[in-house]
């Protein structure tokens, strides 16, 4: 006999709201369906009551983890709207700002993932290294959820000493070197807890178009830093991890490694960062009716902003958001299949899912 | 010959991509949009997104649809006069999120599927989001 075992829309499991149908035999996960929607704040319609500047703030505010990133991606597309070319030191700021940002976010659901597991002092251990990094961007911006850095034609603060923020990165990488990357891949807890749990295979990850780490977790190789590379990337030298086996130990892995890979990209930023202007002297701002799209690589995966210009307007006429979690979320269903009940809570963490993101 | 050279044929348009800004477009004229997902299909490229914009005065819809082939965005602009396109869903079930999201947005109708509410909750009416005027 089936039944259904409804988790969320609010839920201990759940860092934000939305819903898990799961129907059940025994302990065993037979189908899921997924609800969103509890978060739907209407941002895109927002998006064209807004000027030029407002709707930089709006759209920062997407995302409560990768603002930044929101922000980076609109302002790559209104600039090809404008015309307007960020200097070279722009493009290296915008990529320390996108790879702390990462770092935040991967160590934070690093932690969230350990709470999941049932290894706290794991959690603690995360929480305290994230911490470093918050107080990183906090010196940098001034804030620590909505940066505020980027604008259109560059960023709006400047790095003063880049080479001084090298230690937070060697403290960074040394930790998780010597404690967290270990303790993930060899702890009898989290083995148990994410080897060949939550599968999601290459040819399902394909059907699905998932992105970011579900995807190399999956196989798949995509990176658009790589890819398609924007801001400062195409100078720096960095490796994409990749692990085949599609489980929640392979996203955790992705994760980890991208860490290391983020702490490499990020030495090479601040030591090779450029001198000179950080923004372009724009004075008056005029956009060319027209659309313009820009993609980045946001820490849970690719981030697509469509944005629409009509002649002589002030405000955009369409802004269209893409988000990582939007493309990953539905492929939580083929990873749940089969599964233990009580795993869920993870299966689904896995995916690193943000609803205010999904929902806008 | 690149995969991407070969689209233009495969689709059967005359002409050639034209770049901007890194996005690869192709005007897709009498194509549909189902033969195009099935041509993305056989070529693995990854579907990104529809995007839907609405035109002035009684002009109808355009509609992006963006698939990603190895790094590279492509771009397909699809014209709407009326309130329903084919959809894509049982070929390429990565659509299906975002026609519904669509069809709550614009109040377009993707034909060949059923819709469960995606974004807008109970009572609510589709269209009333982006859409200038709910029909």
């Amino acid at each position: 006999m089936s039944y259904k075992i409804p988790m969320g829309p609010y839920h201990p499991a759940l860092e934000e709201p939305y819903k898990m149908d799961m129907i059940c035999e025994g302990e065993t996960i037979c189908d899921v369906k997924l609800h969103i929607g509890f978060n739907f704040r209407g941002i895109e319609h927002l998006a064209e009551t807004r000027n030029y500047i407002q709707v930089i703030a709006l759209m920062e505010r997407v995302c409560g983890i990768c603002s930044n990133i929101h922000t980076l991606t609109l302002c790559q597309a209104m600039e090809q709207l404008t015309g307007l070319k960020p200097p070279p030191r722009a493009l290296y700021i915008r990529v320390v700002m996108a790879e702390l940002e990462r770092l935040h976010s991967h160590v934070l659901w690093a932690g969230i993932a350990a709470k999941l597991m049932g290894f706290k002092t794991m959690f603690m251990t995360c929480f305290a290294l994230r911490e470093k990094v918050m107080d990183t961007l906090q010196a940098i911006s001034g804030n620590r959820v909505n940066y505020s850095m980027n604008r259109i034609g560059g960023v709006n603060r400047d790095i003063e000493d880049p080479l001084a923020l090298l230690s937070v990165i060697d403290q960074l990488e040394r930790e998780m070197v010597r404690t967290v990357i270990p303790i993930f891949t060899t702890s009898t807890t989290a083995q148990s807890r994410c080897a060949g749990i939550g599968v999601l295979t290459r040819e399902k990850a394909i059907s699905c178009g998932v992105v970011g780490p579900t995807a190399r977790a999956s196989g798949l190789p995509q990176d658009i830093r790589r890819a398609a590379p924007y801001a400062a990337y195409s100078e720096l030298e960095f490796d994409v991890p990749v692990q085949t086996d599609g489980d929640v130990r392979a996203r955790l892995l992705v994760r980890a490694l991208e860490i290391m890979e983020s702490c490499r990209i990020l030495r090479q930023a601040l030591t090779k960062m450029p001198p000179g202007e950080i923004h372009v002297d724009d004075g008056k701002i005029v956009f060319t009716a027209g659309t313009a799209v820009s993609r980045v690589e946001a820490p849970r995966g690719e981030v697509m902003y469509s944005v629409s210009w009509k002649e002589n307007s002030r405000n955009p006429s369409r802004v269209h958001v893409r988000t990582p979690t939007f493309a990953n979320m539905p492929a939580i269903r083929w990873m749940a299949l089969g599964a233990r009940l009580a795993d869920t809570p993870l299966i689904q963490a896995s995916i690193d899912p943000c609803y205010s993101c999904t929902d806008r | 010959m690149t995969a991407l050279e070969s689209i233009p044929e495969r689709l059967g348009i005359a002409e050639p991509w034209v770049e901007k800004n890194g996005v690869y477009w192709l005007r897709t004229g009498s194509l549909e949009v189902r033969e195009l997902a099935k041509q993305m299909n056989a070529l693995n490229a990854r579907f990104v997104t529809i995007t839907a914009y609405q035109l002035p005065g009684d002009e109808g819809f355009r509609l992006e649809y963006h698939w990603d082939l190895d790094g590279q965005l492509l771009g397909f602009p699809f014209f709407v006069s009326g309130n329903s396109i084919d959809s894509i869903y049982d070929l390429c079930e990565a659509a299906d999120w975002i026609e519904r999201e669509v069809h709550e947005g614009f109040a377009l109708n993707f034909v060949g599927r059923e819709y469960e509410p995606l974004l807008l909750r109970q009572d609510d009416t589709p269209g009333v989001n982006l859409r200038e005027e709910v029909v």
